[in-house]
């Protein structure tokens, strides 16, 4: 039984010698010594009484092999600055009434993107759709002018908008909403009988902001180019009103 | 009631003290110092907007978002409000540089990434003309154009899209000149009663010249000539002049 546990106990001490923690243990501490050697700022002492042991081939070695610069283990924290949100785009859409010249007036709908320059300028495009009625004369003559894909009235336009009346709306005591009073003045295409033609629209409209990424719009615009449809040259005005919802993004 | 309920207050303490490290570690919102005397608060953001709040110095504010010339921020004590880009420039971050952000004005007309504009009044061949563009800039002198036209006449509608490269005479100047050069395509639709002509798209090359003139803020007027050659599918080719004149803006 004895016997037994001596195997054991010398089989542990043969296994455990090659573990680095009980080198030392067993008349590993030369390398440790080294260690500190070549350390910058290290033991002088340490490491004179090294080389001493080792002799003069040792000597050599550490002529040869420049003293090891320790590589800080510093992770630099990365700084990472918050982006600011710009909410310069504003993108919707609006539904109304359309006044076609001649063709009488119809619900129109359509998409409006801006751009907000500063606090008084804009860039906007909208495009829009509506469907003509009948004239007068096609409604006492039966006789049709325009087939029925030529009374959908399609445009678009590219304006410039200027904010005249900022202000606020005081809901109660305690809200207030930013608002304003707009103008804007562009140009654009309106097709229409066949035709497209070359149109000047401009307008005015009064917003709400109930939040500050949303906006509600109601806009009063006319749409003028010169129309042949009914076989005279003339200037026609098409007078539309809408309202309409628009996110800034 | 009491003892049932410490175990899920014990885990909701934990769990805050767990989150707040992390909360503090990644800001969502840019945090600035105040440098200036004070820093004034407005109800909107517009300079008709009263002011409601003053921040002091060295307190710090959270930057929220930026709309156009206004910054809208909140206060250590969650009072929120707008600040004009001006005011802005009287505070630094935390590590004590200045606050910089794109200004918008005469200097970024001189060297700007970006620039859109509308030309509402052209002439395409005769034809009312209104167009779009939009530019990024290699160098100051120099950018890369991209432009979309639509010609309505009484002979023939059509659009025109055309990509060139812009050389800007002194760019630092508040009137600039430039010329460019580049090609694009022409999508024509005749406008005639007795026999209809199919509808054409041909290539075409242009030069140009033009100039730009500095408003305020970022907003700034152009005006061109392009002259385009047309490589028809007839025996000769076509000349076009165009003339546009509009207003653009930076980025």
């Amino acid at each position: 039984m004895e016997i037994r546990y001596c195997v054991l106990l010398v089989a542990a001490a043969a296994s455990l010698g090659g573990c680095a923690s009980l080198r030392h243990l067993f008349g590993g501490g030369a390398p440790q010594a080294q260690e500190q050697a070549n350390a910058p700022g290290g033991s002088g002492a340490a490491a004179s009484s090294s080389s001493q042991s080792s002799g003069g081939a040792s000597q050599g070695s550490d002529a040869d092999n420049p003293p090891r610069v320790i590589q800080p283990e510093v992770e630099r924290r990365q700084v990472t600055v918050p982006k600011i949100r710009s909410q310069d785009i504003e993108v919707g859409g609006y539904f109304g009434t359309l006044n076609i010249e001649d063709f009488g007036a119809h619900p129109v709908y359509g998409v409006q993107a801006a751009y907000h320059v500063s606090e008084d300028f804009f860039f906007q495009a909208e495009a829009g759709r509506s469907k003509g009625g009948l004239t007068s004369f096609e409604v006492l003559s039966n006789i049709q002018l325009l087939t029925d894909s030529e009374r959908w009235f399609k445009y678009y336009d590219l304006s410039v908008g200027y904010n005249l009346l900022p202000g606020e709306v005081f809901l109660g005591r305690n809200y207030a909403l930013i608002s304003s009073f707009y103008v804007l003045a562009g140009v654009g295409a309106s097709q229409f009988g066949g035709d497209q033609k070359f149109t000047v629209n401009f307008g005015a409209g009064y917003k709400i902001l109930p939040a500050d990424w949303i906006a509600l719009h109601v806009a009063v615009e006319d749409r003028v180019y010169n129309s042949d449809v009914i076989g005279v040259d003339k200037l026609a005005s098409n007078l539309e009103a809408h309202i309409g919802l628009t996110f800034f993004f | 009631m009491s003892l049932r309920s410490s175990p899920a207050r014990l885990c909701l303490c934990v769990l805050l003290i767990l989150a707040a490290p992390l909360a503090q570690a990644a800001r969502e919102y840019l945090q600035v110092f105040v440098t200036a005397p004070y820093l004034e608060l407005h109800t909107g953001p517009g300079r008709g907007y009263p002011v409601f709040y003053v921040v002091e110095r060295e307190a710090s504010v959270d930057v929220i978002k930026r709309y156009t010339d206004w910054f809208k921020v909140r206060t250590e004590r969650g009072v929120e409000g707008w600040v004009s880009q001006k005011d802005m420039l009287g505070t630094a971050l935390a590590d004590g540089t200045p606050f910089h952000f794109n200004f918008g004005d005469r200097a970024g007309f001189s060297a700007h990434r970006f620039e859109v504009g509308i030309f509402p009044y052209g002439d395409y061949g005769g034809a009312s003309a209104f167009s779009a563009y939009g530019a990024v800039a290699l160098v100051p002198n120099l950018q890369l154009e991209v432009s979309v036209a639509e010609f309505l006449g009484t002979v023939a509608n059509g659009t025109t899209a055309d990509i060139g490269l812009t050389h800007i005479f002194l760019p630092e100047r508040r009137f600039s000149p430039f010329v460019m050069i580049g090609t694009g395509i022409v999508y024509t639709q005749p406008k005639v009663t007795l026999v209809q002509p199919s509808d054409t798209t041909d290539q075409s090359a242009f030069v140009g010249a033009g100039f730009r003139f500095y408003l305020t803020r970022r907003l700034f007027l152009r005006g061109e000539y392009k002259n385009h050659m047309v490589f028809t599918k007839r025996n000769e080719n076509e000349q076009v002049d165009e003339w546009k004149f509009g207003i653009a803006f930076f980025l």
